[in-house]
């Protein structure tokens, strides 16, 4: 399939942050070339080595722009990484756009020995942006996990959260069965992720059964919904740490908390699972 | 000695600073390969030798940069670990990318000025670097990409409360760094 490709699933690596080593690379080398025209007019051809530093620049941030897309439409809509997602996608739309200007701009004068004030100011503002967006993109990684063991996982993963409620307030210890229409059409190796009055949960289809558990793992709390199935175990994306979707139980570090569980029933011929109101603690 | 360490984890910015630098030799490196096959076309003519010129001294400067923030990291993860074993690789294999390009640079000191092409030498030692750097920045996406290694380091407590918000079973608040 064309997604799991542009997303690197057959390289277990994104191809996006492969790529993006080049636009970053040549685009600060450029304007480093133009800052050295300045200072040493006498060395010849400077400002024509900027012009194709900064022309491979562009033409690899259009190759980067591709998967970039793609790995943007999979984050789910809900994910608190979205919005940075967004900014990271707008920064580079700009700064792709000031150096098409540039170029265009320069094209007409590589045999001068240095740069004219206005394309050096566009690089300067470019490199600006530039920094801006390479930085969010790296949060995007290292903060919010955005790509990290997403190769691992065969099955598309949820879109969106699915907000349910029990309906009415609960009493403490008090058990509800809420329906969850959407978990019959599960298939194996998906799942849903469902927020039933602030519990967050991942529930999943594994072996033609249902199971629930919570959402975020107990390491570092990476997402569940987005892990991948090896028999009953769930795999964290991020560190890989395993539990048993049965029991909740860890079968595999660096996590070392069980996973609270939900038991999958079906009443009246509706799938759903059973929620039980905890005292309200502080954490 | 802790504050320089983590200065070189990148703490101050919010992100690891190895795979920022990173990204200079990644760029550079490969772009003088390309220079270097231009030059004989002959695309560019001394603009491209000096391209290529330049963009390896560039990558050199960046490298010596990442090197201690990437040992950093690497020291960071525990020995039974098995990106601490990648990480050996990738270390090891930046290394001798390092010199190969450090020798090219040498190779190319005398005639970078006048030389409408660069030599087969050079552009030898260009194709060698530039296939053994994109084996080690693999291995270095492999760390990050497969194992996690600096994800959620900096945000943990960010998805902690994410996590009690969500009624999630949560370890204990201390926890060891890892």
């Amino acid at each position: 399939m064309l997604k799991d490709l542009l997303e690197g699933k057959p390289l277990w690596h994104p191809i996006h942050p492969m790529l993006v080593h080049f636009p970053i690379g040549f685009l600060v080398l450029s304007f480093l070339l133009d800052l050295f025209s300045l200072a040493f007019p006498e060395a010849p051809n400077l400002v024509r080595c900027s012009f194709y530093a900064m022309l491979l620049g562009v033409v690899t941030a259009l190759l980067a722009a591709v998967p970039g897309f793609v790995d943007y439409s999979d984050i789910r809509h809900d994910h608190p990484g979205k919005a940075i997602a967004t900014r990271h996608m707008t920064l580079n739309l700009m700064v792709v756009a000031i150096y098409g200007l540039n170029l265009w701009l320069r094209s007409s004068a590589l045999t001068e020995s240095q740069i004219n004030l206005v394309p050096l100011f566009l690089s300067f503002i470019g490199i600006g942006l530039l920094s801006a967006s390479g930085y969010l993109g790296g949060r995007l990684v290292y903060d919010e996990g955005i790509a990290v063991g997403r190769h691992k996982r065969k099955t598309p993963t949820p879109q969106d959260t699915l907000h349910l409620s029990t309906g009415y307030a609960a009493k403490d210890g008090e058990t509800t069965f809420v329906s969850v229409p959407n978990a019959e059409h599960l298939r194996n190796g998906e799942t849903l992720r469902v927020e039933i009055d602030k519990q967050v949960m991942t529930i999943a289809r594994i072996e033609n059964e249902l199971y629930a558990f919570q959402e975020f793992c107990t390491h570092r709390f990476g997402p569940l919904s987005e892990g991948s199935f090896h028999g009953h175990n769930v795999q964290c994306p991020w560190h890989n740490s395993g539990f048993d979707v049965r029991t909740g139980k860890v079968t595999n570090g660096p996590a070392k908390v069980d996973l609270k569980t939900f038991k999958v029933e079906t009443r009246d011929g509706q799938v759903g699972v059973l929620i039980t109101k905890e005292h309200d603690q502080k954490t | 000695m802790k504050p320089l360490l983590d200065f070189l984890k990148g703490k101050w910015l919010g992100h690891p600073l190895h795979p920022i630098l990173a990204h200079v030799p990644m760029a550079m490196w490969p772009g003088a390969l390309i220079f270097d096959l231009l030059s004989q076309c002959p695309i560019g003519g001394n603009a491209m030798v000096r391209l290529s010129f330049y963009a390896i001294i560039f990558g050199l400067a960046a490298a010596l940069l990442a090197a201690p923030t990437g040992l950093v990291d690497w020291s960071g993860i525990k020995k039974e670990k098995p990106a601490w074993k990648i990480g050996l690789y990738h270390m090891s294999l930046n290394l001798i990318v390092t010199l190969l390009f450090a020798v090219n640079l040498a190779l190319r000191w005398q005639t970078f000025r006048e030389a409408s092409e660069v030599d087969r030498i050079p552009l030898l030692l260009s194709a060698v670097g530039t296939l053994i750097l994109i084996c080690s920045a693999y291995l270095g996406g492999r760390m990050v990409y497969e194992y996690g290694i600096s994800v959620a380091r900096m945000s943990k407590k960010k998805w902690r409360k994410l996590a009690a918000a969500g009624g999630a079973n949560l370890p204990p608040e201390k926890e060891k760094p890892c």
